[in-house]
């Protein structure tokens, strides 16, 4: 039990978007907000009241408090290192998944009872995406299960070593799985566009349309707690057990940062692909992660004769 | 001697090709000539010896050789012919014949070298250079249906290709467990009893879909059909006969090598299952066909079906497999030489529009009314003897479905090749009378032709049956 | 490191299913040519200097080089449009890869006693049945002949599972064949540039039975 890796993913949360958002302006030669401009909107919208439509009914209201909540609660089975997360026990990494899920499924319902067709459409889309994206996570931390022989997050990464040259494939890989799935998973750049304003071509954003005020800044939070939390999966990989803490925490911070410098290039460079191509794209996610399967597969030697 | 016959071969053909001069090219092709029945003569004096330690004329090749020696010698004097005609009548560049005579050389290099290698990868070669000499003929004509034929022929080869070297170097692994690192026929077959049948069935599976673009069988002949339509007719000669032995004799050593396996029951229903569908399809479309190359084209798809099904039965069936090999080259080449002459009376093609044979040419519809008896087997010809002998080989298996089956098949054959032979001869005549007689002595090759097919059935020489049984000598009886 | 060039090689047929470009497609099959080096050259170990040169030719100066620049003027001389134009969406094309890939390594699950073999065979046998795919559900003359060449690579990596039990001299016949038939095809795309204004599979289906 050990709350270090929480602390820090929070503490994270505090410059991740400021750096994406840092990179992105010096890359097309504005001079762009501080770091901390992205917290300081959250800090204001914190202070305002919400508003709620007279069509919506209760589940639009406790929706945002669920997915903030639902976002911590999956923050607390990601380990730090040597020590496990806050919750951790086998096959936690379902619970995850499902914990994540959840949070996600009243963000849809919520947006559905506005009754907005455009919050219709975003939610479908966003359902889409979801629907997708999961299969390569599942198969992912199957693919590890298998080659570690261990069945939980913390397990998983203690005993991963990069020991032959396949391993460091896997494990390249893998950190590009996750990192398209952080993607779309917080709906950022080639997938869908944060800063688009037209509803038409928006997944995520138009989704909250109607929420204001408080709620907006627990969303808005909650979507960068998710971005710090697939920062942490990713610094694991890098946090081989048995170092120090002062080695630890600042790979930890760096790898963060260097996740969110990787975030605001891709954003920078890449346009968005058209909507129609967003489901290959995830999918090429899925195929990439049953390779890494198959990978394992004749790594460990476990494929099956028949 | 095999490596002077390539060394002079290649000086033939690149002679061939810088010249421009007709007579020249005569010349050079009747060298030509003379050179490939040296090398048969001389292979048949010098039976199983190795010379360039990956050729051996043995049996199976040495049949193949002297039928693509007949053909090759009647061929050249057709070529002649053709090129003659069809620079009278269209404008294809001067240069075009020069390409014509170099290309059709190479292409007989080409299979002589696929039928003498006794190497596995040798042949593969070979092959593969078949396909590029048979390329550049049909795209002789240069009109668009030529661009589409030859595009389709070269791409579904190279691919097929591409198909059977795969199984090549899956039975090399096989080879290669079983430790045996010589890839030479004779060493596969003495050795193939200890490979993985796993491999030796894909690697089979693999050959058979490669090599059926060049055998012309069941998944790949639809490029041989395109093929033929466009093709000059002495090339579809080539492309319907010895190229598809070429094809054959490629099965055919893959299959002797796993004949002793274990797997050699399953590679026979693979090539029942793949004669009875070439045999399927070709009787659907000889009943739909309206173009008489086409025709011709399913008519050796159908025969190529009864040679598989022959050597997919085994017993007297390997015999006339051989057999019928040789019968049909002759018929159909026959067939491709006469219909060049029937072409230049009604200046077509199309079925319909031909009628009255007998009208304009005497020796020519007699010689298609006999081709007609031959292609269809019927008795006194050579290819009812190999077609009598493979459904005896079917009855003595037990295989009495599948017998019943082709029966059912070829009798539509028969019928549907009849109509359209009968309208062509019988019907009544079609036209202008055209403007160039047709001298009975161009046709005397096809008299010749027939002459073997009918007289080779009857009293087969000593010595071809000698051949055709070491051919299979390796085969289990 | 063999491992991390297969894996590479098989995303690359991934990428080779959802590629849009004309130059994407180009770009991948250099990288393949790059890949095939790699791996032959981690595989091959008693490597002799002549068996060397003969792969680098191949590899590098022939699949890497050569063939990619061909074909670039090859689009260039006929101007052919830079997208791919397949017959199916691309989100289809993705799927059936993957299922090959899948179905490959399902295939070679069955084989009995040879764990060498396995991962050179799931490969090319994925590459050998993602040109074809490529092949058959491409619109123009020119991806055909660049899903041949996606066959050519997996008949290569399965060529290398082998090792060098071939001969020399029938190595040299084999690499010979298969660059005279790109060489050949290529010619003959210009050719059907020439008479069609768009190279185009469509114009090519004249000859049938009617």
């Amino acid at each position: 039990m050990d709350i270090t890796g929480i602390l820090l993913i929070i503490a994270t949360t505090l410059f991740f978007p400021g750096i994406i958002i840092r990179i992105k302006s010096i890359l097309s030669g504005r001079k762009g907000p501080g770091i901390f401009q992205p917290l300081k909107d959250i800090w204001r919208l914190f202070r305002k009241g919400a508003v709620y439509s007279e069509t919506s009914s209760l589940i639009f209201q406790i929706a945002p408090a669920i997915y903030f909540s639902s976002v911590l609660a999956a923050i607390s089975f990601i380990p730090f290192g040597d020590s496990p997360g806050l919750i951790s026990f086998k096959w936690d990494f379902v619970c995850f998944a499902y914990v994540l899920a959840l949070g996600k499924f009243f963000m849809i319902i919520s947006s559905l009872d506005t009754g907005s067709s455009f919050e219709g459409m975003g939610a479908s889309r966003e359902a889409l995406y979801s629907m997708l994206v999961e299969p390569a996570f599942f198969i992912l931390m199957g693919s590890f299960a298998l080659l570690t022989g261990y069945e939980s997050f913390f397990e998983i990464f203690r005993s991963l070593h990069f020991g032959s040259y396949v391993s460091y494939a896997v494990g390249v890989l893998a950190a590009f799985v996750i990192v398209i799935i952080a993607m779309t998973e917080n709906s950022r750049m080639p997938v869908d566009d944060p800063k688009t304003h037209l509803e038409l071509t928006m997944v995520h954003e138009v989704m909250i349309l109607d929420n204001s005020g408080f709620d907006l800044g627990l969303i808005l939070y909650a979507a960068n707690l998710k971005f710090a939390m697939y920062g942490a999966l990713i610094a694991n990989f890098f946090l081989t057990p048995g170092k120090e803490w002062f080695y630890s925490i600042p790979i930890f911070i760096g790898v963060q940062i260097l996740f969110a410098m990787t975030v605001g290039i891709i954003e920078s460079f890449m346009a968005r692909f058209r909507m129609n191509h967003n489901p290959q794209f995830i999918f090429a996610v899925t195929s990439i992660s049953l390779l890494i399967f198959l990978g394992v597969l004749f790594v460990t030697g476990k494929f099956i004769a028949a | 001697m095999i490596i002077y016959y390539f060394i002079i071969a290649i000086a033939l053909i690149g002679s061939l090709f810088f010249t421009r001069s007709k007579i020249l090219h005569h010349i050079l092709l009747m060298l030509f000539n003379a050179l490939q029945w040296g090398l048969t003569v001389y292979a048949y004096l010098h039976l199983n010896r190795e010379e360039l330690s990956y050729f051996i004329p043995d049996g199976a090749a040495m049949i193949m050789l002297l039928v693509l020696a007949v053909l090759s010698s009647a061929s050249s004097y057709h070529s002649a012919g053709y090129l003659e005609y069809h620079h009278r009548h269209h404008t294809t560049p001067h240069r075009a014949k020069s390409i014509y005579y170099a290309a059709f050389c190479l292409l007989i290099v080409a299979q002589t070298g696929a039928f003498l290698s006794s190497h596995i990868g040798v042949t593969w070669v070979f092959v593969e250079l078949t396909t590029f000499a048979a390329t550049v003929l049909i795209y002789h004509e240069r009109t668009e249906y030529a661009i589409e034929a030859a595009w389709k022929y070269l791409f579904v080869c190279s691919v097929a290709l591409a198909f059977s070297f795969i199984g090549i170097l899956l039975l090399s692994i096989a080879a290669q467990e079983a430790a045996t690192i010589n890839l030479t026929y004779s060493s596969l077959i003495h050795n193939a009893v200890a490979f993985n049948p796993f491999w030796l069935k894909l690697a089979f599976l693999f050959v058979l879909i490669g090599y059926s673009a060049k055998m012309g069988l069941f998944p790949m002949h639809t490029v041989c059909v395109d093929a033929h339509t466009v093709a000059p007719p002495p090339i579809s000669a080539f492309i319907s006969t010895t190229l598809m032995n070429v094809g054959f004799m490629a099965i055919f050593r893959f299959y002797s090598v796993i004949a002793p396996t274990s797997i050699a029951t399953w590679a026979n229903y693979i090539l029942l299952v793949a004669g009875i569908l070439s045999v399927f399809v070709a009787v659907v479309y000889l009943i739909r066909v309206r173009h008489f190359k086409r025709m011709f084209a399913y008519s050796s798809l159908e025969n190529m079906g009864i040679v598989a099904i022959g050597l997919g039965t085994g017993g007297i069936g390997y015999y006339a497999a051989f057999l019928h090999l040789i019968f049909h080259s002759f018929t159909k080449a026959g067939m491709f030489y006469q219909i060049q002459q029937v072409y230049r009376i009604f200046n077509n093609y199309l079925i319909r529009r031909t009628g009255g044979y007998f009208h304009y040419y005497n020796s020519g519809a007699i010689i298609m009314l006999l081709l007609f008896v031959c292609i269809t087997a019927m008795p006194p010809s050579g290819l009812f003897v190999s077609e009598f002998m493979i459904l005896k080989a079917m009855a003595e298996k037990g295989y009495f479905m599948l017998l019943i089956l082709l029966l059912v098949l070829l009798t539509f054959s028969v019928w549907a090749l009849g109509k359209n032979f009968f309208r062509l001869i019988f019907s009544p005549p079609y036209g202008n009378v055209p403007e160039e007689k047709i001298k009975p002595a161009e046709s005397l090759s096809q008299w010749a032709l027939l002459g073997m097919v009918f007289y080779l059935g009857i009293y087969p020489p000593v010595e071809l049956v000698n051949l055709i049984h070491a051919a299979i000598i390796t085969l289990p009886h | 490191m063999i491992h991390v060039f297969l894996i590479t090689f098989t995303i690359t047929l991934i990428y080779i299913g959802i590629a849009n470009r004309m130059s994407t497609f180009i770009k991948i099959l250099a990288l393949q040519g790059i890949l095939l080096f790699g791996l032959s050259f981690s595989e091959l170990h008693d490597i002799s200097t002549l068996n060397l040169v003969f792969i680098l030719l191949e590899t590098i100066l022939f699949k890497t080089i050569v063939i990619p620049l061909f074909i670039n003027y090859l689009i260039k001389r006929n101007k052919i449009t830079r997208e791919v134009e397949p017959y199916l969406p691309n989100f289809a094309s993705l799927v059936i890869v993957t299922l090959i890939i899948l179905a490959s390594s399902l295939l070679s699950m069955t084989i009995d006693n040879s764990p060498v073999y396995t991962i050179y065979f799931v490969v090319a046998l994925s590459s050998l049945f993602t040109g074809l795919y490529i092949i058959i559900t491409r619109r123009k003359i020119i991806t055909q002949l660049m899903g041949f060449l996606v066959v050519e690579n997996g008949v290569f990596i399965l060529s290398l599972a082998v090792g060098s039990k071939m001969p020399m001299l029938v190595n040299t016949g084999i690499l010979l064949d298969f660059f005279v038939s790109v060489l050949v095809t290529g010619i003959f795309v210009n050719k059907i540039g020439d008479v069609f204004k768009e190279p185009d599979v469509n114009h090519l289906s004249q000859l049938r039975d009617l």
